[in-house]
Order: C-alpha cells, then sequence, then structure tokens
C-alpha cells in the first residue's frame, strides 16, 4: 500500500495504491492522518490504484470521514474500480460516504 | 525509550582503600554532569549487599582478589540478583587465566592493573552502551510478548463464541465452521433455534482485529441473540442490534451481518443484509443463484437506518452458503482472489447432498486454490440445506 498526496491550498487528493488489508490498515490511516491538515476543507481519496480494500481498510475510511466531519471539512472517495464499487455498495458504504467516478468529477461537486 | 540523559550508576568493588578516592577525583567531570554516579564495596559479600539494597546500579567494576568473596566468586552470584546487569572485571596485568575464567562466568570486559583511566572509561561507556541496547531489545521483546498475548485472548474470544453444535432436523441440516487467519480476524457466526421452531442463523465479520475488536465482536453476538430472541422479523433484528452499537461506539467499528431466520416446515428463509456478503443458493439441478440484494449497511456505522427483508423458499435439495469475504477474497500465490465464480462453480454443478460436506468442501476449494500463501482473513462458511424428504 503506498500513498501520495497532492494539495491545492486546502484541498487534499491522496491516491492509494494496492492493497488494504487487515496487515497495513493501520498504516494507512497514519498515511492520511499526517498528510490531513486541519485547515482542509476537502479531502478527495483517489481509489484508481487500490486493488483491494478489506473492511479493516474500510473502518480507516469512514473514521477519516468522521474525523473530517467534526473539523468541517467535505470527504469523498472517487474513480473506484467495479470490485471496489461493489465492496463499497454490499457494506453500504455508497450510502454515508460520496463516491465520485474521476476527481474532476468530485472537485466539480464539491465547488457546487 | 526515554532519551532523556540517563545517569548511570556503578558499582565499584575493591579491597584498596585507595581506589575510591582515585576514582571520584578522575571520573569528577563525568560525576558532576550527572553521566555517573559511583557506589563502592570492599569485598563480594558486601558488593552483593549493595546491589540488593540499591536496584537502580547499572553495572559492576570489581577486583578479582578480595577478602571473604572474591570477584570471581560474585560474578557468579550477580545474575541472581538481577541478570541484566553488566560486569567488569580488574586484573593483574598479563592474569590470563583470571581473565578467562572472569569472561567465562558473564564478565562482559575486563581491565588491567595499573588502572589506564582513559581506557576504562572507553570501557565503562562500551558497557554501558551495550547495557542500552540490551535493555532496548528486551523492552522490544515484552512488546511483542504483550502482543502475541492479546492477539491471543482475541483468538480464544472468537473461538469460544462460535457454535460447536447445530440444530439438526428431518427436514433440513446445517454445519458451519471458521478458520482464523494467522493475524486474528474478527468473523463469527451463529445459530440459534427460535420459540417457534424458526432456526436463527447470522454470519458477520467485525471491522478491526485484537482485543477490542474481539469484545466488539462479543458485544455484537450478544446484541443479536438477544433481538432475535425478541423480534421475529430479521429487518428489525439488524435494525436493533445497529442502534444499540451505533450508541457507545467511538472507535468506529462495524460489523457486517447477515441475519436470517429460516422455518423448517416451510423451506422458507427470511433475511436482512447489513452491508454482508450475498448468500449464494445451490439448486437441486446444479446450478446456482444469490440472494437478491436487500440493501443493508454494515452495523455501527448509522443510528436509526432501516434494514429490509426480503424472503425466499428453498426447494427440498437447495443448499444455502453463506460465507464471508475470507471465501471469495482468498489469494493465491500470483495475487488473484477466489472470487464469486469459483465460489458458485464449488460443487462443479452437483447438488450438495450434505450440510458438513458442503462446508468442507468450499474450505477445500478455498485451500486448493490458495495453496501456501497466507490469508490475511479469516475463511468462514456456514451452510444450510433444504433435505429432500
Amino acid at each position: 500500500m503506498e500513498i501520495t498526496t497532492e494539495r491545492n491550498g486546502e484541498t487534499l487528493i491522496a491516491k492509494a495504491e494496492g492493497r488494504v488489508d487487515g496487515a497495513n490498515a493501520r498504516d494507512f490511516q497514519n498515511a492520511l492522518e499526517t498528510e490531513i491538515d486541519e485547515k482542509d476543507r476537502l479531502v478527495l481519496l483517489d481509489l484508481e490504484q487500490l486493488t483491494y480494500i478489506s473492511s479493516a481498510g474500510l473502518r480507516v475510511i469512514l473514521l477519516i470521514a468522521k474525523a473530517l466531519r467534526r473539523q468541517g471539512a467535505s470527504f469523498a472517495v472517487c474513480s473506484l474500480s467495479d470490485t471496489l464499487g461493489e465492496v463499497f455498495e454490499v457494506s453500504g458504504f455508497d450510502k454515508i460516504i460520496p463516491i465520485h467516478s474521476s476527481p474532476s468529477d468530485a472537485l466539480a461537486a464539491f465547488s457546487n | 525509550m526515554d532519551d532523556s540523559p540517563q545517569t548511570y550508576k556503578i558499582l565499584v568493588v575493591d579491597d584498596e582503600p585507595d581506589l575510591e578516592p582515585l576514582m571520584l577525583q578522575r571520573m569528577r567531570r563525568d560525576i558532576r554532569s550527572g553521566k555517573y554516579t559511583f557506589v563502592f564495596a570492599h569485598n563480594g559479600v558486601e558488593a552483593l549487599e549493595k546491589l540488593n539494597e540499591d536496584e537502580d546500579i547499572d553495572m559492576v567494576l570489581s577486583d578479582i582478589n578480595m577478602p571473604q568473596m572474591d570477584g570471581l566468586t560474585l560474578l557468579q552470584q550477580i545474575p541472581e540478583v538481577d541478570p541484566n546487569i553488566r560486569s567488569v572485571i580488574i586484573s593483574a596485568y598479563g592474569d590470563m587465566q583470571n581473565i578467562r575464567t572472569a569472561m567465562n562466568r558473564g564478565a562482559f570486559d575486563f581491565v588491567t592493573k595499573p588502572l589506564d583511566f582513559d581506557d576504562l572509561k572507553v570501557t565503562i561507556a562500551r558497557t554501558l552502551r551495550h547495557l542500552v541496547e540490551w535493555r532496548e531489545a528486551l523492552s522490544s521483546r515484552d512488546k511483542l510478548v504483550a502482543l502475541q498475548n492479546e492477539l491471543d485472548v482475541a483468538s480464544k474470544m472468537q473461538q469460544s463464541i462460535l457454535p460447536t453444535e447445530f440444530p439438526q432436523g428431518e427436514a433440513f441440516d446445517l454445519f458451519g465452521s471458521m478458520e482464523p487467519a494467522r493475524n486474528v480476524g474478527g468473523d463469527f457466526f451463529d445459530v440459534l433455534t427460535l420459540d417457534n421452531d424458526h432456526i436463527g442463523l447470522a454470519i458477520a465479520d467485525v471491522s478491526d482485529k485484537g482485543v477490542p475488536a474481539a469484545l466488539f465482536m462479543m458485544s455484537s453476538r450478544t446484541l443479536l441473540k438477544g433481538a432475535a430472541i425478541g423480534l421475529d422479523e430479521p429487518g428489525k433484528v439488524l435494525a436493533e442490534v445497529n442502534d444499540l452499537l451505533n450508541e457507545d461506539n467511538e472507535a468506529e467499528m462495524f460489523v457486517t451481518m447477515l441475519y436470517a431466520t429460516y422455518d423448517p416446515r416451510t423451506g422458507t428463509l427470511t433475511y436482512a443484509n447489513g452491508g454482508h456478503n450475498t448468500p449464494v443458493v445451490f439448486h437441486a439441478d446444479g446450478s446456482s443463484t444469490e440472494l437478491p440484494l436487500t440493501g443493508g449497511i454494515a452495523l455501527g456505522l448509522l443510528p436509526d437506518f432501516e434494514y429490509e427483508q426480503n424472503s425466499i423458499e428453498l426447494a427440498p435439495g437447495d443448499t444455502v452458503v453463506f460465507y464471508t469475504d475470507g471465501v471469495t477474497e482468498a489469494m493465491n500465490s500470483v495475487e488473484e482472489e477466489f472470487g464469486m465464480e469459483r465460489l458458485h462453480g464449488v460443487f462443479n454443478g452437483e447438488s450438495p447432498e450434505d450440510a458438513q460436506q458442503a462446508n468442507q468442501e468450499v474450505f477445500e476449494a478455498v485451500h486448493t486454490f490458495a495453496g501456501d500463501t497466507p490469508q490475511s482473513d479469516d475463511v468462514t462458511c456456514l451452510t444450510l440445506r433444504r433435505r429432500e424428504v
């Protein structure tokens, strides 16, 4: 699992790559928490290169989403593969976390 | 480890009264700066008394020839007081025999008389550096042991809540089992005999591992049991468990759970799905279908969520396989997932004739597929079959 980030003012785009499972979910969480600034207004998690996520990884996404909600920031995920989309749908995460097809769609939705 | 500069306490053991003032004088800088403090003893017996009285002594610097108890005997006794104290022996120049004996008895190093204080300083520093590294290694080992113990506790909790006996009837049979991942996961399943002779079946996967997840698993299972006994409708059961799990969930854990009730008389299976993998029904003609989705979300995420439920009728000879993602996401050596397609093909187009055997065949298929690749998630499977009466 690897995280690369791109920052534009108060918007953070984090790209996750590889697998997130029970063994590295804590690293995933630490990596994201390190990158997120308390002044951030929007955090977008780009999952295009993520090949697998277990429920422990979904929990991290939930933790991040709730922490950002507390600081009044928006959070979304984008570019999910079909498999990943299914994971989000089956677990019901699509009902609590906004999902967009691409980073530009997500940014457009936010600026509206 | 604490990074603040530490004062090391060194016990000097020598019967010559001159050594004490000499040592304090030559080491005064290090004493003044708080690097070292010295305590003194004049023979082995006195040294042991000091060691017993004062737990802060890090290192011993001892002469060999002394009255009452010599340095070589002292060396043998020190580990009984504290095995982590390091000793340096002071020997006569060229006395290889005693030096060999001292080293064999666990001395860390030796210096020779007459004392060269520059050399002694280097030796003390080296000994203490070794001691610090040793302590760090010990503390990481202890942490590792603690972690292992925690995982063992979690694993025991997980195993203890799984049913080992299954209700059987003329019209149905039932079997379930769980294979834990090397890192404890959070799967469980449960089977309940309800008042109206219905059978309650649950399968679940908690989103984390370790003791907190195991506790969450225990409470999920207890809440489920309570709700299942009090409420007939699976959708209401999940809604109640979900609300209760949301009440005090600071760790933001969640559990995917599918709960179903089965009426053996009619073959009706009524289920609600809280974000869990869709069970597969294997029909008597060898075909297979998936239980239609009910659109529920994992429990513990959102309070007041209303869970839809759905009913299907199992035909005689139908087998339902409930499973966790440990089955479909089992990995082989080239990182392929077992997947839904392999699950559908698990009985090679034949209809299972026995729940236990069917359940085992799923595990065998996963094992054959995964080979020696270690699995990161628990593998759990619960199988219900309507008998052909």
